[in-house]
């Protein structure tokens, strides 16, 4: 018993020890830390670990990032609890600067999307332009995954069945909302053999570890509507707690020609997954 | 001799409309041996615990050493708790060792009787009194007993205090014969010796008759007769 | 199958090369569980002592509000400590969202409740005859106090272990208040979820196999704990009144 109050007294000081020793070490750091919020697309696929590093070099800034879905990166953004915001939903982010939540909105690379699903293709949209692809699939009622969790991803597929003149089928037995991330989407989608819409970044690493066994395949890509557009937002100066220079710092350094080519740069699985186009 | 160790008039304990103890006048004198028999709910351990100072009467007057234990008396009754000593019922042990907890008494009233610097003389004298060996039962940890052991152990606790009064509420009941054996002695040794004032209550009619000055019958919190 | 055994292997492996990423999850968990428990101990055991060993109005009120504490889902802490620390919260001038001791903030409030409950408890079941007993023995109001506190020193370590464990892997709140941000509120948990998000199950079992073995070691010492707690210590014998 004696033994055992030494023993907690001394696991609760190592705590306390290693506590402080992480304070102290925190308050070394000589970067300047700046706060993205983005989506889990740029982080998943590991272009922002790759550019950290670069943009330490560059300008100083240590870039960290919360990683969530584009609805609630821009709720992150609308309640100033980040500095600066790197998202891929045009509409919603117009919106957002409407409501005079954000002041600037610059694009400066896009990505895309492509319709898998399974090999034997039910639904036969192979080749198919989105609009009918999707058309296809309500007709026949194939099982079709959606994100489901209000992202950039799920944002885009509910503009798809519009721009396919069609009520989004959310109420549909077919229709499966997976409310989770776009890998756990891909793997429900394999095992119900069911269609989905994903960016091109997570089907790579997914297509890469899964090397063909689930059966799903893409089937519908290069359509223009599509094209998966970023763009980086500065925040209204209403919040006045966050580091506005340092964001206007890194939006130049992603803007500018060094930028660009860094992003044109990243490559997964030797793939080249994200096209620089900001605006010259 | 000189006036009675306790003193009770009009005195009643309860809550609410029933009394749990109605005893309109009692005296104890001092080294006499007072016993209480009675079914279970009779009103003994009541009146043990009103003699233990654990317990405030709604009414009467109790005197204790010729003086009157008022509200202002029981606020501070650490001061006469160390006089008059109850084992209790529900009395449990202390999450310690036997020797620790012999000692705790000691230590409470600002005797440095701790574990390690006690005489251990005194420690061993009081377990010896309730037929427990010091060598072989000082070190071992509360939770190393029997029943009946802690109960032993807690009677010699008690004991060690060497306090004016004893109160004792079953103290052999669920114990061996070996070890009622000892209680009983330790019990009679402690008036025999210092001369302790005793109340015992227990079901063994046949040793309070033995050894008691006196032994009252209790039923439904009153005391209804003399055996 | 081999996905899991893969998994385990890559894991093992992770963890015996010392995988910086890995171990960062691993140190941010310790010192965000450490400053939690910290400040839940700190403020639980006396509230819980308080509550548990003396009668005062609204006690019992007391009682039910941090029992209704926990029993809410990590969640909605997550939820409700995002909502005071995000920067136009009310306590968003401390800028303690997405940081390590908002984390900390947050899986205190998790904490506390369970401290506070289980001190309360382990003070209240052994108080009547404690306190009878001490009292018999002569403690005055103070002796008393302290021989109470001290009696219930076991109880209060099975408390604290207990909210070590729930500590330790929570995850709403980690993920909400800390934001899973890289190097920095990355905790075990989050790190799982998000490992296998992006389907890197052999970071996430590697991960695992700590969170296991924590829990594993929090287990023994709660067994051992309730054990030395729970004995009665008791001394009536028989029956008898």
């Amino acid at each position: 018993m004696r033994k055992l109050s030494v023993i907690l007294t001394l696991t609760l000081a190592l705590s306390l020890t290693m506590a402080l020793t992480l304070a102290f070490a925190g308050a070394a750091l000589a970067a300047e830390p700046i706060l993205v919020g983005t989506t889990t697309s740029t982080a998943d696929t590991g272009l922002l670990d790759y550019l950290v590093p670069k943009i330490l070099k560059d300008t100083g800034l240590e870039m960290r990032w919360i990683a969530v879905g584009t609805g609630k990166a821009l709720e992150h953004g609308k309640n100033c609890d980040v500095d600066i915001l790197m998202v891929h939903a045009p509409g919603a982010e117009k919106k957002f600067i409407e409501e005079g939540n954000g002041v600037s909105r610059a694009e400066f690379m896009y990505n895309d999307f492509v319709l898998v699903g399974p090999a034997k293709d039910p639904a036969r949209i192979k080749g198919k332009g989105v609009a009918d692809s999707l058309k296809a699939i309500a007709v026949t009622k194939a099982p079709f995954a959606s994100r489901g969790d209000d992202s950039g991803t799920h944002k885009m597929e509910q503009g798809l069945w519009k721009v396919a003149a069609m009520p989004l089928p959310d109420k549909e037995s077919w229709y499966i909302g997976v409310g989770q991330g776009m890998l756990a989407t891909l793997r429900i989608a394999a095992e119900r053999g069911a269609y989905t819409l994903t960016d091109r970044g997570t089907w790579i690493k997914y297509e890469a570890k899964d090397q063909g066994k689930s059966g799903l395949v893409i089937l519908s890509e290069g359509d223009k509507v599509l094209l998966n557009q970023y763009s980086i937002i500065q925040l209204a100066p209403k919040c006045s707690n966050i580091k506005h220079a340092a964001a206007k710092k890194l939006e130049a350094w992603f803007l500018s020609a060094v930028g660009q080519k860094e992003i044109a740069g990243f490559k997964l699985e030797g793939k080249q997954l994200f096209f620089p186009n900001a605006a010259k | 001799m000189s006036a009675p160790l306790y003193h009770l008039r009009g005195l009643e304990v309860g809550y609410g409309e029933a009394s749990a103890l109605i005893v309109p006048e009692l005296s104890i004198a001092r080294g006499s041996i007072l016993g209480l028999v009675g079914h279970n709910g009779s009103g003994k351990s009541t009146l043990l615990k009103l003699l233990g100072f654990l317990l405030a009467p709604r009414a009467g007057e109790l005197f204790f050493d010729g003086r009157l234990v008022d509200a202002a008396a029981l606020r501070a009754g650490h001061v006469l708790r160390r006089r008059a000593v109850l084992l209790g019922q529900d009395t449990c042990l202390l999450k310690r060792s036997v020797a620790a907890n012999v000692a705790y008494g000691l230590r409470l009233r600002g005797q440095p009787y701790t574990q390690e610097a006690a005489p251990q003389e005194i420690l061993a004298g009081a377990l010896g009194l309730v037929g427990l060996d010091f060598a072989e039962f000082g070190a071992r940890s509360w939770r190393e007993l029997s029943g009946g052991e802690a109960r032993r152990v807690a009677l010699a606790a008690r004991l060690v205090l060497q306090p004016e009064a004893l109160l004792l509420d079953e103290p052999t009941t669920g114990l061996d014969r070996a070890s009622v054996g000892h209680v009983q002695q330790a019990v009679l040794a402690a008036r025999e010796t210092r001369g302790a004032t005793l109340v015992i209550a227990s079901h063994d009619v046949d040793w309070l008759k033995s050894c008691a000055d006196q032994v009252l019958l209790m039923d439904e919190g009153r005391i209804t007769g003399v055996l | 199958m081999d996905y899991f055994s893969e998994g385990l292997t890559q894991a093992v492996a992770l963890l015996l090369a010392l995988d910086p990423e890995t171990f960062s999850a691993v140190w941010t968990t310790a010192i965000v569980t450490a400053l939690a428990l910290i400040a839940s101990l700190v403020m639980g055991l006396p509230l819980g002592f308080a509550l548990g060993h003396f009668r005062f109005p609204g006690r019992r009120g007391a009682r039910l509000f941090v029992d209704w504490m926990l029993s809410l889902p990590t969640v909605v802490i997550g939820l409700i400590v995002y909502a005071l620390l995000t920067s136009r919260g009310p306590l968003g001038e401390w800028g303690l969202l997405f940081s390590v001791p908002g984390m900390a903030f947050g899986l205190t409030l998790l904490g506390l409740p369970i401290v506070v409950s289980m001190t309360a408890t382990a003070v209240e079941s052994t108080d009547t005859r404690l306190t009878q007993t001490l009292l018999s023995l002569g403690a005055d109001r103070w002796q008393l106090l302290l021989a109470t506190l001290i009696e219930a020193r076991f109880a209060m370590a099975l408390a604290a272990a207990t909210a070590f464990g729930r500590i330790v892997s929570e995850i709403g709140i980690a993920m909400m208040v800390g934001g899973n941000i890289k190097w920095h509120t990355r905790t075990i948990t989050t790190a799982i979820a998000l490992e296998t998000g992006k389907g890197e199950f052999a970071t996430g079992i590697a991960l695992g196999i700590v969170l296991m073995l924590v829990a594993l070691v929090v287990n023994l010492l709660v067994g051992l704990l309730r054990g030395r707690s729970n004995g009665t210590g008791g001394v009536s014998g028989g029956g008898g009144a």
